[in-house]
């Protein structure tokens, strides 16, 4: 009679199995009723008897099975290399690289979040009182400086050239240029002497202090690169790449606002007759139009509004 | 051999030779070290010292320390993001990238001037040791090299003369000339109010007169302008009234105004021989 | 026969121990004082002179800013309402304040000439050639981390100058194609130029850059020690030169005897 084979075949019978499909099952039925517990729970099973059985099937094929001892003299042992001494550093390498990689992810990400995200979020300001729309006579040029954001302070000052048209359509025409100059953000100057004797501050609705200078300029220019703009912010010679910047406006209570700016290709006629190509604010040096417009083809704001 | 086998074999020559006959580092080439640093410190408290002492003005007065001294203030006036007034400019060693803005003045150009040139020149910076394969070092056998080296060596020099010497017309400094202009030009007292005008409405940020101005968009000097045109006063008031392009039309300005610099206009016929 | 060397007493040999002692302990438990005697008595061609100064004249400079820095940062408060006064008040009130800041301002200007013509030198000598290739690429990552401390230390007093100046790198930063309206507003903190300006430019100024030039600089030396100075090409005893092959019928080829080590020929 043939002795029943009595080296034992496979593993065992274990219960990791079983952990492991009910880890499976609680997670799926936990996708259907609750997402954030049961789910996670029923994955953290599905992971630990997953392991634990994988381990075991294994077993096998790391270490040395003794089915019945060895009676003959052992050969010298050989030393071992590091798959055998150290069975499971094929796991533990990746496990290392693995949890390493995590909590690389987990410091740097929200670090890096942290770092960029608040550079776009939350950019918008409120509007600027900058006087009454008396203080504004027709065709008189004010250099009016003002805070953008006065719980900043000082470094939100601002200065815009503004130029009542009078009324159109029986609706008050405002010309305001930003100071900023389109090529590379430089202080722009008007081509005009400032009549300093005749300045005027005064503090506006939100309690910060705007100053007008009334001036006469032929244009604008900028002293670092020679830009040079005429009265509509048109480019008139130099560098800049599309005409003066130009804030949004409202009227309430006969006081003038001050909006966001808004980046303009070109202004034909003039005053209020004015028409003006508008697009989105853009950076100094950024082209709007022309062929040049397709290295710059998303701003900012347009992601995050 | 492979080229990459004779620089090996150069480089274990190097070694053999240095261990053979070379000098230790300590004391022979740190004496060096040391003594070149100690005249980089030296220089260094040297300027800081000139720089502080030569600045005008006493520690405790309003406005200290914002006068030039020998080499530049102690610092410049707070910032003010609103100014109209100020010029800007970089430290000293970015004026030649500074001077390469004023080049490329035409709008599609701008972005060669900002990150294209640069840009690429750091890029053969980087490179440099994958473009020059040669084993060669000897100077007289790198004509390329010391080209390179004698032209880049030039241009920057230039570059950052002319970065330092911009200078844009800005209508406050200019206005200070106008005395000047008068006795130069030997102009007559009624030209003094349209000089005044002239310095002050920007016509010098496109034209250059006794040298004051801008010369770089191409408009002609006025310094003997009125010795070229022939019109007269008239002639000069119907010129600013509509003038051909690219320059500006001053019909805006009132009419009293625009008599008054072509007065001076007719007036300027050329620097007076004394 | 050269002189034998004196011999030194047992005494003597004792007291040196017993001095030397604490190195020694160092030596056997971390091996520093070791390394640093490698640095020190390794050897150099014997033809490197002035021009090699150059390299080390720059990190003297460096050193400078690092210590000056390190000063200044007590005393300096980056916001853009506080950063003006303070930097008045350092140069007008601290002790020999204005001595530190001015060692800063134009070590500054200093370590930037150096650093040109140091390598200018080593572009002459062609030591960017081979073995020396990767500490080129070093040396002009080195070099765009200095002119990067400038432009953000040149923000850091709050004038006019700093300002505009900074305004305009910003912008110039921002013309780069596709990606420049983000990189504007990462570099200002914002849609505009605003208090997180300064934070960053500081941050950028004191940490991100020293940290990455200090890095650099560790990689630069141990390159320089590891493959060595190399010397002036035109020098005639210069370390790896071209040997003349030896002739044929010259030296000792079989015709006559080796003779001992020493003798005449």
């Amino acid at each position: 009679m043939v002795e029943p084979d009595r080296t034992p075949h496979g593993s065992p019978p274990s219960l990791w199995p079983v952990g492991f499909a009910l880890g499976i099952a609680v997670l799926l039925v936990g996708l259907i009723i609750q997402p954030f517990v049961v789910a996670p729970l029923g994955a953290l099973l599905a992971i630990v008897f997953g392991l634990l059985w994988v381990r075991d099937v294994t077993r096998e094929h790391r270490g040395p099975v003794s089915a019945e001892p060895v009676v003959a003299a052992p050969p010298p042992a050989p030393v071992p290399t590091t798959a055998e001494g150290f069975p499971r550093s094929k796991f533990l390498e990746a496990a290392t690289l693995g949890l390493g990689g995590v909590i690389g992810g987990l410091v740097t990400v929200p670090a890096i979040g942290f770092m960029i995200l608040p550079a776009f979020l939350d950019q918008e300001v409120d509007e600027v009182d900058v006087g009454a729309l008396d203080d504004y006579a027709e065709g008189q040029w004010l250099i009016t400086t003002f805070l953008l954001d006065p719980a900043e302070g000082e470094v939100t000052r601002r200065t815009a050239y503004i130029r009542s048209n009078g009324l159109i359509e029986s609706q008050p025409s405002f010309t305001i240029l930003s100071s900023r100059c389109v090529h590379l953000g430089c202080p722009v100057q008007a081509n005009g002497l400032p009549d300093e004797k005749n300045a005027k501050t005064f503090k506006n609705k939100g309690g910060a202090e705007v100053r007008q200078i009334p001036v006469q300029p032929t244009g604008f220019g900028c002293p670092c690169h020679g830009g040079q703009y005429d009265n509509e912010g048109n480019r008139k010679a130099g560098p800049p790449v599309r005409a003066l910047d130009r804030y949004e406006y409202a009227i309430r209570d006969s006081r003038l606002y001050l909006r966001k700016t808004y980046s303009v290709s070109w202004v034909k006629e003039e005053g209020a007759k004015a028409r003006i190509k508008k697009y989105g604010a853009a950076d100094p040096g950024q082209h709007v139009d022309g062929i040049e417009q397709i290295l710059y083809p998303i701003q900012p704001e347009q992601i995050t509004g | 051999m492979r080229p990459i086998d004779e620089r090996r074999a150069q480089q274990k020559r190097y070694k053999e030779d240095v261990e053979r006959e070379g000098k230790p580092f300590y004391p022979f080439a740190m004496f060096h070290d040391t003594v070149m640093s100690l005249i980089v410190v030296a220089v260094i408290i040297g300027l800081s010292v000139i720089w502080k002492v030569t600045v005008p003005g006493d520690a405790g007065e309003e406005g200290y320390g914002t006068e030039p001294g020998w080499i530049g203030p102690l610092y410049s006036e707070p910032a003010d993001p609103g100014t109209t007034s100020f010029t800007p400019r970089p430290d000293w060693y970015f004026y030649f990238l500074f001077y390469l803005l004023r080049i490329f003045k035409w709008p599609e150009s701008v972005i060669l001037g900002t990150v294209g040139i640069p840009t690429i020149l750091l890029v053969i910076l980087i490179m440099l040791p994958f473009l020059d394969l040669r084993r060669e070092r000897r100077l007289s056998r790198r004509p390329v090299a010391i080209t390179a080296l004698i032209v880049t060596a030039i241009s920057m020099g230039v570059l950052t003369y002319k970065g330092a010497t911009a200078k844009e017309a800005l209508a406050s400094e200019v206005v200070a000339e106008v005395p000047k202009w008068v006795a130069e030009q030997g102009l007559p007292p009624e030209a003094e109010p349209g000089a005044r005008l002239f310095a002050g409405v920007g016509c010098v940020a496109c034209h250059t007169y006794l040298g004051t101005g801008s010369s770089s968009l191409g408009a002609p000097d006025l310094t003997e302008v009125g010795a070229r045109r022939q019109g007269g006063v008239d002639g000069f008031v119907a010129f600013l009234k509509n003038p051909p392009a690219p320059m500006i039309q001053f019909a805006n300005l009132p009419d009293d105004d625009l008599r008054k610099i072509a007065i001076f206009l007719d007036a300027s016929k050329g620097p007076k021989d004394e | 026969m050269p002189p034998l060397p004196r011999q030194k007493s047992t005494r003597r040999k004792q007291i040196e121990t017993m001095a030397l002692y604490p190195l020694a302990w160092l030596e056997e438990r971390s091996g520093l004082v070791g390394a640093v005697k490698y640095f020190l008595f390794r050897k150099v061609p014997r033809d490197v002179g002035w021009p090699q100064t150059l390299g080390s004249a720059t990190l003297t400079a460096f050193l400078v800013q690092a210590v000056t820095g390190v000063i200044l940062a007590m005393y300096y408060k980056p916001h853009p309402d506080t950063a003006y006064e303070s930097i008045q008040k350092i140069t007008n009130e601290v002790t020999l304040g204005w001595l530190v800041r001015g060692m800063h301002r134009w070590g500054a200007s200093v370590m930037i000439i150096l650093l040109f013509f140091h390598m200018a030198r080593v572009f002459l000598y062609g030591a960017y050639k081979y073995p020396r290739e990767l500490n080129w690429i070093v040396g002009v990552l080195l070099l765009a981390l200095t002119l990067f401390e400038g432009l953000t230390g040149y923000l850091l007093p709050w004038d006019e100058t700093g300002y505009w100046a900074t305004v305009v790198a910003i912008n110039i930063n921002g013309t780069a194609p596709i990606l420049g309206p983000f990189i504007v507003n990462v570099l200002q903190g914002g849609a505009e130029i605003g208090e997180d300006t300064l934070s960053r430019f500081y941050s950028l100024h004191m940490l991100v850059a020293p940290g990455g030039i200090f890095a650099l600089i560790g990689l630069h030396l141990y390159l320089v020690i590891r493959l060595g100075v190399s010397s002036p090409p035109w020098s005639d005893e210069a370390a790896g030169r071209e040997r003349e092959p030896e002739p044929p019928g010259s030296g000792r080829s079989g015709l006559t005897q080796p003779g001992p080590r020493g003798a005449a020929k």
